[in-house]
């Protein structure tokens, strides 16, 4: 024990030793950091509704022009004239949207504000644009685009 | 004092330094996916479950595979049954989920207004959810013209459009 006391050679190792294992316990300290971060944007990812967002844009603007083209049949078989007609389907749509978002808890308005025709009159030809009003709430994420101007031409 | 071995110490230590810089720079500078993190699988399979959904719905009308709308349209409504018959009639939907979702399981629900209530279908069953299951939806809009042409078994009036959501539950197997 007394010769290994005075054997002061092997510093640089010893001194090596510390530093590796100094290194050693900052890795872990940046591990266990990076598992907190990857939970927290994982997170994140997960709670916002951005494709549930994305998803009722998109299919208002498909459906706009579905709506269109049965406004114009609607007016063919009945006596409904073309905007008429058009706010009838919108309503329809909007009121089904509604219902289907809420089943998940989430408050979605998809209304009708105005149908543009360039002449004034409302053939297929002149109606080009309509506005629609978007609005998502799910408690915590609130979504508005009013108005969301959708092109109608075919 | 012994002098041996410097150089080596001074390596070792150099190494050391570069390890530590690689980590830090590769740490800051992207998200980190820990494989422990449940989570980030989740992330990585609600966003493949939403593409997948996605590309089949903005499939072109004319091309050789049915779009989402087309697929729905043809559903004869009759349930799936586990395990004799899990996809019922809609084989075309079923088989683009399948391409477009390797190594994963998924079942498809459709809910939609009936009558002012809501109905949820089973449409296609793959068999119980597992564990960390994801939940994806999409809507589709059915029409009469639609559905006729598909020869689907929705009854739909000339002037009546159904919206249907296209619910789709994914876990990894």
């Amino acid at each position: 024990m007394e010769d290994l006391r005075k054997d002061t050679s092997g510093q640089w190792i010893a001194l090596s030793g510390l530093v590796i294992s100094l290194i050693i316990i900052g890795l872990a300290v940046l591990a266990n950091q990076a598992a907190l971060a990857g939970y927290h944007s994982s997170n994140a990812a997960l709670e916002f509704p951005k494709e549930n967002i994305r998803e009722l844009n998109q299919h208002t603007r498909d459906n706009a022009q579905t709506i269109k083209d049965m406004a114009f049949y609607m007016n063919s078989t009945t006596n409904e004239t073309v905007p008429v007609a058009f706010e009838q389907l919108f309503d329809n749509y909007s009121t089904q949207m509604q219902k289907l978002y809420a089943v998940h808890g989430e408050v979605v308005d998809v209304s009708l504000v105005s149908i543009n025709s360039t002449t004034g009159n409302y053939t297929m030809e002149d109606i080009d644009m309509v506005f629609v009003n978007i609005t998502y709430d799910d408690g915590r994420t609130h979504y508005s685009a009013e108005p969301e101007i959708i092109e109608v031409m075919e | 004092m012994n002098d041996k071995g410097q150089l080596h110490t001074l390596e070792g230590l150099g190494a050391a330094v570069l390890m530590t810089l690689t980590i830090l720079t590769i740490s800051q500078s992207t998200m980190i996916v820990t494989p422990q993190n449940e989570l980030a699988i989740d992330v990585h399979l609600e966003q493949m479950s939403s593409d997948a959904l996605t590309v089949m719905d903005r499939n072109p009308v004319d091309s050789a595979q049915y779009n989402l709308t087309e697929c729905i349209a043809c559903w004869d409504m009759n349930e799936a049954d586990y395990p004799t018959d899990t996809a019922g009639n809609l084989d075309e939907l079923d088989a683009g989920l399948r391409y477009l979702l390797p190594n994963a399981l998924y079942n498809v629900d459709l809910a939609y207004i009936e009558n002012d209530d809501l109905k949820v279908d089973k449409a296609i069953i793959n068999g119980p959810a597992g564990k960390n299951a994801v939940v994806t939806r999409h809507f589709v809009t059915l029409t009469n013209s639609t559905v006729s042409e598909m020869g689907g078994g929705w009854n739909l009036g000339d002037n009546e459009l159904k919206v249907v959501e296209v619910r789709l539950t994914t876990w990894k197997i």
